[in-house]
């Protein structure tokens, strides 16, 4: 014969069927011959048909909608989350690519970006804008022959 | 969705080649999931959306230790779990621990009775509409997070013992021993909650 405490302890595994035949069979017998106990059991039984209940509820359309099990908390207690699950995609998406530095989910600029520091591409710039001055300061001081006309034969 | 394992595999080599399309498709199939997981460990919404983003990021940056040896789900929820023990000790650090359901004003009402609770003359009508599933999410935001870690994998997230020990480390017999205990203390505080013994 079982304890009161020891059917306490049997609780999750009963009502898991995780027991053997002899087993159930004691923790059965023992709920029958007592009325707290029973009580104990079914309260417990109650929680756990309402996380059953939660875990249905936020599965969404896809969740088992078979019948509930008798005794099972009524469908209103499993209160739907309050908003829909939101779409993480876009801040992953951002994360990664502040994180990479443009080398993930970064335009053309972003990506090349992530290839080169900027620091080499400022670099570069600067040099192409040197560059494009002194030709064009060359072009000024070397200013082109002016062309001369050759004079008309005189007849 | 349920990838079956040769599209996992292939799923899994195309995110090890860090293809980006491979892992929009990870996310959008499994972004639900984890974000549930985490909003129900974490009891707030703000910071459920924050850490679930991070937990792909880690997998983006981590699938290559995926060695294969369980599914990839399960490794995703052991991911999961580990930001959510980490963030709740930080937050609990902090002091301001942000859990909107389990506030102290949230968590007196739960206790004591209050506005969110108030004591009903017969108990049944306490477990009408959403209010019992509000007791029960207030409820698990106090139990100790291996309590609660247990008792959202089994009985909310729904997932076997085999993948449980996989995710949590654990072997069998503590699992199954720790999780009654966890439904005790989880009965226990509903019942703090409501005033009174769940009704049959």
């Amino acid at each position: 014969m079982l304890t009161d405490d020891e059917v306490r302890d049997l609780f999750s595994a009963y009502h898991d069927r995780e027991l053997s035949p002899e087993r159930s069979d004691a923790m059965r017998a023992a709920l029958d011959a007592n009325a707290e106990l029973k009580r104990e059991y079914s309260a417990f039984c109650r929680m756990l048909d309402g996380l059953s209940a939660m875990a249905a509820a936020s599965e969404g359309p896809l969740a088992d909608v078979s019948p509930p099990p008798a005794g099972a908390l009524p469908p209103t207690v499993a209160a739907p989350p309050d908003a829909p699950s939101p779409d993480l995609l876009g801040g992953v998406q951002r994360r990664l690519q502040k994180r990479s530095g443009g080398k993930f989910y970064g335009d053309s600029w972003s990506r090349l970006a992530g290839i080169l520091p900027l620091e080499l591409i400022a670099t570069l710039v600067l040099i192409a804008l040197v560059v494009a001055y002194a030709a064009m300061t060359m072009v000024s001081t070397h200013p082109a022959p002016v062309p001369t006309i050759a004079p008309a034969p005189s007849r | 969705m349920t990838l079956d394992l040769e599209a996992e595999r292939a799923l899994v080599e195309r995110l090890k080649r860090r293809d980006e399309a491979a892992f929009n498709l990870f996310v959008r199939a499994y972004q639900a999931k984890v974000f549930s997981l985490v909003q129900r460990m974490l009891g707030n919404r703000a910071e459920a959306e924050d850490l679930a983003q991070e937990v792909f990021i880690t997998v983006f940056r981590s699938i290559d230790s995926f060695r294969g040896d369980s599914r990839l789900g399960t490794w995703l929820y052991r991911v999961a779990i580990n930001h959510c023990k980490n963030r709740i000790k930080y937050l609990d650090r902090r002091v301001t621990r942000g859990h909107d359901a389990l506030d102290e004003e949230g968590s007196k009402a739960l206790t004591e009775g209050g506005p969110v609770m108030s004591r009903p003359d017969r108990p049944d009508e306490s477990m009408q509409g959403r209010e019992l599933g509000t007791v029960i999410e207030r409820a698990l935001g106090l139990l100790e997070e291996d309590h609660r870690t247990l008792v959202v994998l089994r009985d909310l997230e729904g997932l076997s013992y085999e993948e449980i020990m996989t995710i949590t480390g654990l072997p069998e017999g503590t699992v199954k021993s720790r999780l009654h205990r966890a439904r005790a203390a989880l009965r226990d505080a509903i019942e703090r909650g409501l005033g009174c013994k769940l009704p049959e």
